[in-house]
């Protein structure tokens, strides 16, 4: 019991999201649903309070990270930097609840308690070496995502989606889950350290070892959590959910999705397959099969950006056309996974991080653009370049570094990943997404198109000063990190997030 | 009984879910597919732990799942009430406002 005491300083920012999380649903049953904005201030001071203490926990962190009793949670520099990003989307989807002007202000402190919610999932998900901590953490992220998605209670378009978003989760869930007991079947553990690599007389079976006793279970439980994964990040073939679930929800619960519960799923899924397949472990028997998951993870990757981007092309709503880029972009960050070395695996956290800067900008400009002419589709934004230039001009630079040009941070992005996959012999791979990003190119500058060369249909002129604001500062960071102001500093942590992704071999004894 | 038995009843029930869901288009039914599912992993977890590894591991597992699978199901309800409510339906294939 004294050790679960003396440990609470690691969760310290999990500790702080739940009592912000309890205190944001009780002040709203106190104000009965009055002075909204104050709970959005409110969350915002907490989420700034979590992010400081992972800034904390970050710097006293070395390269190996450490754990709790009995192994649950692992507190290292790969988790904090996915925390410190779930962190950075809840603030700025924060914002675009506050700024929005379609949200409904009633019940507004459960809009913030669930999206609390799923990220406290998330930082659970993001920091555990264990299965089962992995699966609720995943579970918590899912449900508050579902009740999101339905939020707006009488719209069917997101009575629509909610449904549909549990159904295949539902499915999804249960499978990862079959999977994950085939795993604890084979291997005798559920944590990931053991199964990656099971020192003597840890009564623990490595998977490996498994592997050339049994090929085909290990593959079956395997695909079968990697399915859950896929589902997570919206990867083909199981991405049906994304356009729909991205339409029908309100759009600040989209972004997040997009960005926040995308990049948990990743960083998830980067732990699982780093623990059990990185060839350059320490176990040269890994390597074998660990190529092949990677085959299979390329290929996925290949086929998810092809068709994510063909998709695409023909979108009509701006909305739908955003998911399918997701979709695609789930792709690109895939291409790091796949190659198995740390060094992909540092590449798709940049990725990400570039993501997050270009995503969250192209998702505000929606939002704002929802506000404007309360439609999304891209006929729509006739005239919007000459009606409201500051964030037509933001738009347009997210479009550049979504599209993967210079001078944006998704050029850069685009680049290391290239090369990590190059380094891993995937350059077929590379040529894939080298000419995707070529197809990208014409659905970007449609909507760029749209904005500034027609000319510009009358409307009723309304400005958000406010969410203006945010989407320029985005715009101005997706540049200068793109021309390198942040170039090291990113790197650097993006390196030694798998770096410190070491397996963990916990001693079996103990528990 | 042998461990092999418990498998076998598992994935069966898994594969009886999983039809469940693809050929059934009531929703409710789905939700008792999924269910389903994770009662096939619960199968799993206590069968492997009873003849496998030590510890209590699996039979943590499937005591959490239990209640996950209790979570879940008052999640979808709720879903399912409110669409039902819209739509008059609880069948997903009647939704059709959102598409290419």
């Amino acid at each position: 019991m004294n050790a679960y005491i003396e440990q609470m300083g690691l969760i310290a920012p999990e500790l702080v999201l739940t009592a912000l999380s309890l205190f944001v649903l009780t002040w709203d049953l106190l104000k009965k649903g009055r002075n909204s904005d104050h709970i959005g201030y409110a969350t915002l001071v907490g989420l700034a309070v979590t992010g400081w203490l992972l800034l904390q926990q970050w710097g006293m962190l070395g390269d190996k990270g450490t754990q709790t009793a009995f192994g649950m949670v692992t507190i290292d520099r790969f988790g904090t930097f996915f925390k410190l990003f779930t962190v950075g989307s809840m603030a700025v989807v924060t914002l675009f609840v506050m700024l929005d002007k379609n949200e409904r202000k009633h019940g507004i402190g459960e809009y913030y308690f669930l999206l609390i919610g799923a990220s406290i999932g998330a930082f659970f998900m993001v920091s555990t070496n264990n299965l089962l901590l992995l699966m609720l953490g995943l579970e918590l992220l899912s449900l508050a995502s579902y009740s999101l998605a339905g939020f707006h209670k009488g719209s069917k378009r997101s009575a629509e989606a909610a449904l549909k978003y549990i159904v295949f989760g539902g499915l999804s869930a249960g499978v990862m889950l079959y999977g994950i007991s085939l795993l604890y079947g084979l291997t005798g553990t559920l944590d990931l350290g053991l199964m990656g690599h099971a020192p003597e007389g840890s009564g623990a079976v490595s998977l490996a070892t498994q592997f050339d006793a049994s090929p085909i279970p290990v593959a079956i439980a395997v695909v079968l959590v990697l399915a859950g994964f896929a589902y997570k990040v919206s990867v083909v073939p199981f991405h049906f959910w994304t356009p729909d679930v991205y339409e029908g929800a309100p759009t600040p619960v989209t972004t997040f999705l997009a960005v926040g519960s995308k990049a948990a799923g990743f960083a998830a899924l980067l732990r699982f397959v780093g623990a059990l397949f990185l060839t350059d472990g320490v176990d040269a028997s890994i390597v074998a099969y660990g190529d092949r998951i990677g085959f299979l993870l390329a290929i996925l990757a290949a086929i998810t950006m092809t068709l994510g981007n063909l998709s695409a092309l023909r979108q009509g709503s701006l909305k739908r056309m955003l998911a399918y880029s997701s979709i695609a972009h789930a792709g690109y960050v895939l291409m790091g996974a796949a190659s198995m070395t740390s060094e992909g695996f540092a590449a798709a956290m940049f990725y990400l991080a570039a993501y997050y800067c270009m995503n969250l900008g192209a998702f505000g400009f929606l939002i704002y653009f929802e506000g404007v002419t309360g439609k999304d589709d891209i006929d729509s934004l006739k005239g919007m370049g000459w009606r409201h230039p500051v964030v037509a001009w933001s738009m347009v630079v997210f479009l550049v570094a979504l599209t993967g040009l210079p001078p944006t941070v998704g050029f850069y992005g685009k680049l290391i990943l290239f090369y990590a996959a190059i380094d891993a012999g995937l350059a077929w791979l590379v040529i894939i997404a080298a000419i995707n990003s070529v197809i990208s190119l014409f659905y970007y500058f449609r909507v760029a198109k749209s904005m500034f060369l027609t000319e510009p249909v009358p409307q009723v002129p309304m400005r958000q000063h406010g969410l203006a604001g945010i989407l320029c500062v985005l715009a101005v960071v997706t540049v200068l990190a793109g021309l390198g102001a942040f170039k090291d500093p990113l790197r650097g942590w993006a390196d030694e997030g798998p770096a410190s992704l070491e397996i963990y071999a916990t001693d079996a004894g103990s528990r | 009984m042998p461990l092999g038995a418990y498998i076998a009843v598992s994935a069966a029930l898994f594969a009886i879910g999983i039809v469940t869901i693809i050929t059934r288009r009531n929703v409710l039914y789905i939700l008792m597919g999924t269910e389903m599912i994770l009662n096939a992993a619960n199968i799993n977890f206590v069968a492997f732990n009873r003849f496998g590894s030590n510890g209590l591991d699996g039979r943590m597992f499937a005591i959490f799942t239990i209640i996950l699978a209790a979570a879940e199901a008052a999640v979808a309800l709720a879903i399912v009430l409110n669409f039902y409510y819209l739509f008059n339906s609880v069948k997903p294939s009647e939704a059709d406002l959102l598409r290419e």
